[in-house]
């Protein structure tokens, strides 16, 4: 139990540390654009979702219809619908008390960590996906409080390079992984198709380029599997 | 103001929780549980490649450009080492030094 502890907030920490910038962000924004210090926090404490946080902020400060920043919310989060399908036969039969808590806490970064083929198999999986990202909930929205109470003190570090940070994590966290021809492909695809889709402002660029990525992938795995 | 953070956050979660919802009745058969099995290294990559190549929302320009390079050197540290503290301060280091 302890090594599953220790090894959940281990492997998240560089992550932790690395959105510190956006938590700020996220906290300081909020105050800027009206919120009250209550409001702000319950954004990261409730919705827990950089960008979309980020997005939402905007669009509430403008008086967007409710409308608006649902379907918003929504087109920024599908990529999660994504992440609960990969994990549904790991987690389904298990009891709501994991299930919910998990899904909770299924960011970008937690899912970055589910790929194992046993993940979520057995009580100690479990405990080190909860405290992974848990430990990333807390991070998150110990980050926003101090955007909150010191946003006008503090400069703006989302220029500071700590973006690659981010990127350095998913390639450390990825490239192991691409241990043949048909996961290289998938990753090639989706990460060429991605910079398109940015390129023309498509909204779902994120999910479209990872299923065009995946389908390579399950083609090519496909035909190697015949011959 | 509140209630509108509530229904964003009931939205956040229900993209994580539908498809872990039990009442939800489908499986997922071995074929579409392959084609998931891309879906990890997908979605990462399609977050850190436009990180990297298009830092500002514009294409990099330059070869010495430092996003380049600390990935290049991520790349070929996480391949080596497989050790994701390694890879991740070493190639910190080499952006560092080009930033």
């Amino acid at each position: 139990m302890k090594v599953a502890i220790k090894k959940g907030l281990l492997d998240m920490l560089p992550l932790n540390l690395a959105v510190l910038p956006w938590g700020l962000l996220c906290g300081s924004l909020a105050i800027q654009n009206g919120f009250t210090a209550l409001e702000a926090q319950l954004m990261s404490i409730l919705v827990f979702a950089g960008s979309a946080q980020l997005v939402a902020v905007e669009l509430m400060a403008k008086e967007a219809s409710l409308l608006t920043l649902i379907v918003t919310t929504f087109i920024i989060s599908a990529r999660h619908l994504l992440y609960g399908l990969a994990i549904r036969n790991k987690m389904i039969d298990k009891p709501l008390k994991w299930r919910g808590p998990i899904a909770f806490f299924l960011t970008d970064e937690l899912f970055a960590f589910s790929h194992h083929h046993r993940a979520y198999q057995g009580r100690l999986r479990l405990v080190y996906a909860l405290v992974a990202g848990g430990s990333f909930y807390l991070a998150w929205n110990v980050w926003t409080f101090f955007g909150i109470v010191a946003g006008q003190f503090l400069p703006d570090l989302t220029n500071l390079g700590l973006d690659f940070a981010i990127a350095a994590i998913f390639i450390a966290l990825v490239v192991p992984g691409v241990s043949n021809l048909p996961v290289l492909c998938a990753c090639l695809v989706s990460g060429l198709s991605m910079l398109y889709f940015k390129t023309v402002q498509f909204e779902f660029g994120l999910v479209a380029a990872a299923l065009l990525g995946m389908s390579t992938g399950y083609v090519l795995q496909a035909k190697e599997d015949k011959s | 103001m509140i209630t509108t953070i509530v229904v964003l956050a009931c939205v956040t979660f229900a993209t994580r929780y539908l498809f872990l919802a039990k009442n939800l009745p489908f499986t997922i058969g071995p074929k579409f549980q392959q084609l998931l099995s891309f879906s990890a290294p997908c979605v990462l990559t399609a977050i850190w490649v436009p990180i990297v190549f298009m830092p500002n929302g514009e294409f990099i320009s330059q070869l010495n450009n430092p996003y380049l390079l600390g990935a290049a050197a991520a790349v070929f540290l996480a391949f080596k080492f497989k050790n994701l503290y390694l890879t991740t301060f070493g190639s910190l280091i080499v952006f560092y030094l080009f930033f």
